[in-house]
């Protein structure tokens, strides 16, 4: 039986970001919460290996209670278990922080239930910092492929996963033995539109809420803003650069506003340079 | 005395250097002559290092030194014949438990993305992704500078200044192209330290069985001198043909904002921006993008920026240092035409106007 | 798929909106198992209104409502007319005080966004099962072609009750595959409303309106040279911390004269009477909808054996009041209950739901709706109306905009004794009195 944990993440759907233009503040209302994209593919891929397989889906998420509904919506898609991990102490966690408490309890669910394999997205679009997948297999010893844009061969019997992963040069086939840990691209897999019997289900779905006060025991002092080296110093807006000069040509005309932009990037030595390039 | 060491991450693949190594020294460079005085002061010594993994990679440890680095680590094994998350993460887990550099940047390519959230895992240290401005800086209760790494966050509306206190090294990864790169030194002084492997094949847990490589049109819009990009006022995928023929006539490659890629006008390897690429050519020409921060941030640090917009209001213009208040559809062609026209002049009797030039 | 996996419900509630959680929530307390069934991700996310929401509709469902801390924006404390000449001028005819300063207030500004989400959770509260992401695509019929459930867009997607409750808006496709109504609603019989919800900060809001505080708010109906001449109404809304202009201009005009809506949205914007008040506020939305607008000539037939609906779908706006949540929330009701008198006599025959006709011409929707049939015809004919400066009395005013559930009849009796009163002020009233012949048939 094939045994997949997903970690799953809720993010604001960052298309919808907004800055509140007097207190420079993010403007959370209003912006719709949605599964990290990423993690939706890769839960679809998982979803589909357990379909192929047999076997079943756990998902773990760390965050505020209201990721349950983040919960919900993967097991709509067709995961069997949800475990939210969720406690004030967690709050204000960097990648180091969420590394630990997800790498605790991914172990604890697989001491229980073995897993052939941890899916990750390859980032949240939140963050953007694709630091917790490799965090997590670090602290569990596993081994990882990044990027994966599509598993070739996933064989429970020789305890081994072929996996495509997309660099900017080529893209490489890499074998793993089980279990390996997966972070992945949308590519993956398409995310199935659920039938209407696991709609409902999930909807009535409570997952388990694991807390500092148990069932697992996690050391203060790697959680939260305590365990996060990191701090944030100061926020920002990013700064105006300096406008250079406008030429309309709706004024002076096409070929006079094309002729003075020329002029001018004669006189930076850009044009020289680039047509010197291009001959 | 103690020693600061500073260091970069040379990123490598079949013995070619990535360039964002040598970005990375430049920075490293620069981070380091900011705390020289206060080391000088403490009796401190600083030194800018690299950190070279790979197979037969001695002429990319020299070339590393000619950008900048006082001092390369060289690791040269077969077991990093290709880059693998596991053998490379180990290996610089041990060096840097034994050198114990300050600061440590690598680039965030898709390896070095892979490497560094590894790496700072092992070392139990925090890391920022995708920076964008590093600096060395005071802050209140630190006896020494601390690095500030600012980095877009939300969507890139807003910029974050992110510090790590206590651990060490303080880490960060820097997206090719955002800083400039560094002169070449010809005659480094620098020194090649070779340091013992130990990582074997079978810790690597894994095995690559095969390399696919792209066939067809590959672009690399990354370190393109010339970009002419287009955004949603091309209004068709049409009018990508035109900004080929300028890109073609300038030596160029062809750039794209967001919405294109969305609309399949154009593939997701043209997009510039926080979700594509960085880039810093020497001339950047845009038409039809409004300017989103989003596709600013991707392309703001270029030498010079052509801006062509219906709209005189358009943000974009805030970046140009030539805005033309035009259509691109009158615009570009007029370009040509004089491209053209310059061409010709130096064809024929070109020879005086490159003497004189 | 064997019998016994069938999904099953006591009922079913297509569209969680203003009708469809009224009716859920009515049914769920009286111990039916509903499903609410509703295409958006969320209730409200994609739903469209002006607005300003009326209590008294919700006071019928939710006696308690104001405990339930409704999300409301502002209360309407200035309600009534501003008339735009072409050449800027700015005509105001508001009311404020006597009704409107009533606690809980008669009316309230809303965001259908947040409004419909808790609208929805009460409904859930008192037990409704909410189905989200989900759209009902056709119904499920017994032999004698009885409504026994419906089918949806998801795989193994069909839910079965022996009675739907059809509140799906005004794309009323559902509603059409019933055979309640024969045909679409056709260009003549629809308004196009667009409007832009524009964020301002509070301070703002409240000097530019002349607003006190965030407990005070303008809800005023715009008339004049605001769709070039043609038929059309616009509104202008405060919120805490944002304004809803728009307005609504009837479908075939648009379509006649080709406009598009944003261009005449645009010119509404830019009129000098409206500009300094929305001047630098930050688009946050941006949207259009349909009214159905043709009146009571358009209403369907509302039930059928296992099936009633409710709300827009049936036609229930009031086109010169912006009205229409009060409405589709009380016929929501009134079906919700004729469902639960049908699961105690066990009879879901078309018979039995005739019930619900009933019990609508018992109360002001049916009534009113006959009382405005003609209004958009008059439009039509008149479209001066739109151009010339019409007023009412200011005391008249505070009833025009109290809509506490008197049949409207009865209101203008009111509107027009003042009236008749005192000297006509105004060269329009002509006019007047022939908008109030199309609505009141004097
Ligand atoms: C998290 C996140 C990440 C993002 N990442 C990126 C990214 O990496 N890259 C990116 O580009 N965007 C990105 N975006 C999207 C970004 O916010 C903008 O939506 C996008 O850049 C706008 O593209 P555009 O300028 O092509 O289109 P528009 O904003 O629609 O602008 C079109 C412009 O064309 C002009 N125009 C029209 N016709 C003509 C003509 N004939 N001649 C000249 N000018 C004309 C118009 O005046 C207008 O200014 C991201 C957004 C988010 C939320
Ligand atoms: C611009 C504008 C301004 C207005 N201003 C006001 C005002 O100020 N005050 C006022 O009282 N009224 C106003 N109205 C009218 C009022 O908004 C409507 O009359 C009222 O919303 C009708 O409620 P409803 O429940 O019938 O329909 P809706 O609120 O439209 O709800 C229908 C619901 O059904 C769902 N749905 C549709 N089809 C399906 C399906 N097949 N399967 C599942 N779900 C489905 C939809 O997603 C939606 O949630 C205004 C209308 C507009 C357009
Ligand atoms: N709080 C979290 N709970 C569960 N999974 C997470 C969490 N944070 C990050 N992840 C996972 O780690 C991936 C990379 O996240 P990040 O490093 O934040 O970009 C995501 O795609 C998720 O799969």
């Amino acid at each position: 039986m094939f045994h997949a944990l997903v970690a799953v993440k809720q993010v604001p759907d960052t298309t919808n970001i907004r800055i509140d233009p007097e207190t420079g503040n993010l403007v959370r209302e209003g912006v719709p919460a949605i599964m990290n994209p990423y993690d939706a593919h890769a839960l679809a891929e998982a979803i589909r290996w357990k379909r192929q397989l047999g076997g079943k889906v756990t998902v773990v998420s760390m965050g505020p209670p209201n990721f349950v509904v983040t919960i919900r919506e993967a097991i709509e898609m067709g995961a069997d278990r949800g475990v939210l991990v969720s406690d004030r102490k967690f709050a204000g966690a960097d990648t180091l922080a969420t590394s630990y408490v997800l790498a605790e309890t991914i172990q604890a669910i697989h001491e229980e239930d073995p897993i052939d394999v941890v899916f990750f997205g390859k980032q949240a679009i939140d963050g953007d910092t694709a630091q917790v997948g490799p965090g997590v297999a670090v602290r569990m010893g596993l081994p990882i492929v990044t990027y994966v844009v599509k598993i070739r061969e996933l064989d429970l019997e020789r305890r081994r996963i072929v996996a495509e992963r997309k660099t900017e040069r080529w893209t490489e086939v890499i074998e793993l033995p089980l279990p390996a840990l997966l972070t992945c691209e949308k590519e993956i897999a398409e995310i199935p539109f659920a039938p209407l019997p696991d709609l409902i289900r999930s909807l009535r779905y409570d997952p388990e809420m694991w807390t500092m006060s148990g069932p697992l025991e996690f050391d203060k002092g790697q959680v939260g803003v305590r365990g996060s080296p990191t701090i944030v110093f100061k926020m920002g807006t990013p700064p105006l650069p300096e406008a250079g000069e406008k030429i309309d040509a709706r004024e002076v005309g096409v070929a006079e506003a094309v002729k003075q932009t020329f002029a001018k990037a004669d006189a930076a030595g850009i044009l020289d340079t680039v047509l010197g390039g291009a001959r | 005395m103690t020693t600061r060491r500073f260091w970069a991450f040379i990123e490598q693949e079949e013995g070619h250097a990535h360039p964002v190594s040598w970005e990375l020294l430049g920075v490293i460079r620069r981070l380091a002559s900011q705390v020289r005085e206060e080391a000088e002061a403490a009796g401190d010594e600083v030194v800018v290092e690299g950190v070279l993994l790979g197979h037969n990679v001695g002429h990319i440890a020299q070339e590393a030194l000619c950008y900048g680095a006082d001092r390369v680590y060289l690791l040269d094994d077969p077991v990093f014949t290709h880059y693998r998350n596991r053998p490379y993460y180990k290996t610089l887990e041990e060096v840097a438990q034994k050198h114990e550099p300050e600061v440590f940047l690598i680039g965030a390519t898709t390896l070095g993305r892979d490497l560094a959230g590894a790496v700072a895992t092992a070392l139990r240290t925090g890391l920022t992704a995708d920076c964008t401005q590093l600096e060395m800086g005071e802050v209140k209760g630190s006896p020494q500078k601390l690095l500030l790494a600012t980095r877009p966050a939300f969507g890139g509306n807003i910029m974050a200044t992110i510090l790590c206190r206590q651990n060490r090294p303080q880490m960060s990864s820097v997206r090719p192209r955002v800083f400039p790169m560094p002169e070449r030194n010809p005659h480094p002084q620098g020194e090649i330290v070779r340091e013992a492997v130990s990582v074997t094949e079978e810790d690597a847990l894994s095995r690559i069985l095969e390399f696919v490589r792209p066939e067809g049109e590959s672009v690399n819009i990354e370190y393109a001198d010339v970009i002419v990009a287009g955004g949603r006022g091309l209004g068709t995928a049409e009018g990508f043909g035109l900004l080929q023929q300028l890109a073609d006539a300038l030596g160029g490659v062809v750039g794209a904002s967001r919405p294109c890629i969305d609309a399949g006008w154009i593939g997701n390897a043209h997009q510039v921006g926080q979700s594509g690429q960085t880039v810093r050519p020497k001339l950047y020409i845009v038409a039809g993008v409004s300017g989103a921060l989003q596709h600013k941030v991707g392309m703001q640090n270029s030498d010079f920026i052509v801006a062509i917009n219906t709209d005189p209001d358009a943000p974009i213009f805030d970046v140009a240092d030539v805005g033309i208040v035009g259509d691109l559809y009158e615009v570009i062609p007029a370009m040509l035409e004089q491209l053209a026209a310059r061409r010709k002049a130096r064809g024929s009797g070109g020879g005086h106007q490159e003497v004189s030039a | 798929m064997s019998t016994n996996e069938k999904i099953r419900f006591d009922a079913i509630v297509v569209g969680a909106g203003l009708a469809g959680s009224a009716a859920a929530m009515v049914m769920a307390r009286a111990g039916l198992n509903v499903a609410l069934i509703e295409r958006g991700r969320k209730p409200g996310g994609k739903n469209y209104f002006g607005g300003a929401i009326y209590t008294h509709a919700i006071q019928e469902v939710l006696p308690d409502f104001m405990e339930r801390r409704p999300p409301f924006e502002r209360p309407v404390t200035e309600a009534g007319f501003w008339f735009l000449s072409s050449d800027g001028g700015l005509t105001k005819m508001m009311t404020s005080g006597g009704k409107l300063a009533n606690e809980p207030a008669d009316a309230y500004m809303a965001l259908r966004a947040t409004f419909d989400l808790w609208w929805a959770e009460q409904a859930q509260k008192e037990g409704a099962f909410l189905i989200p992401k989900t759209t009902v695509t056709d119904f499920i019929r017994a032999e004698d072609g009885r409504v026994i459930g419906v089918i949806t867009d998801r795989p193994d997607g069909e839910l079965y009750a022996p009675v739907v409750i059809i509140c799906e808006g005004v794309n009323n496709l559902l509603t059409q595959k019933l055979g309640l109504i024969s045909h679409d609603l056709v260009p003549a019989h629809q308004a196009l409303a667009f409007k832009q919800v524009l964020s301002l900060p509070m301070e703002t809001i409240n000097a530019r309106f002349g607003l006190p505080d965030a407990q005070h708010g303008v809800a005023a109906s715009v008339l004049g040279d605001i769709s070039l001449g043609l038929p059309g109404m616009g509104f202008i809304y405060t919120n805490k911390t944002t304004i809803s202009v728009g307005l609504g201009v009837m479908l075939e005009t648009l379509i006649e004269y080709r406009l598009k809506p944003y261009e005449v949205l645009q010119r509404y914007l830019q009129h000098p009477a409206i500009a300094p008040l929305v001047e630098g506020g930050q688009l946050l939305e941006y949207g259009g909808h349909l009214i159905p607008e043709g009146g009571w000539r358009e209403m369907p037939k509302l039930y059928t054996g296992g099936a009633m609906v409710a709300g827009d779908a049936a036609s229930m706006v009031n086109a010169l009041h912006w009205e229409g949540t009060n409405m589709a929330i009380i016929a929501g009701k009134v079906a919700g209950e004729t469902a639960v008198v049908a699961h105690q006599r066990g009879d879901f025959s078309e018979q039995t739901l005739a019930r619900y006709e009933e019990q609508l011409r018992e109360g002001f929707i049916l009534r009113d709706m006959k009382q405005y049939r003609n209004f958009s015809k008059f439009l039509d004919t008149h479209p001066q109306f739109m151009d010339v400066y019409p007023s009412f009395l200011n005391d008249a005013l505070g009833n025009f905009f109290s809509a506490y559930g008197k049949p409207k009849r009865q209101l203008f009796k009111e509107i027009y004794g003042s009236l008749t009163g005192r000297r006509p002020l105004f060269k329009a009233v002509g006019d007047i009195i022939s908008m109030g012949r199309a609505v009141l048939g004097w």
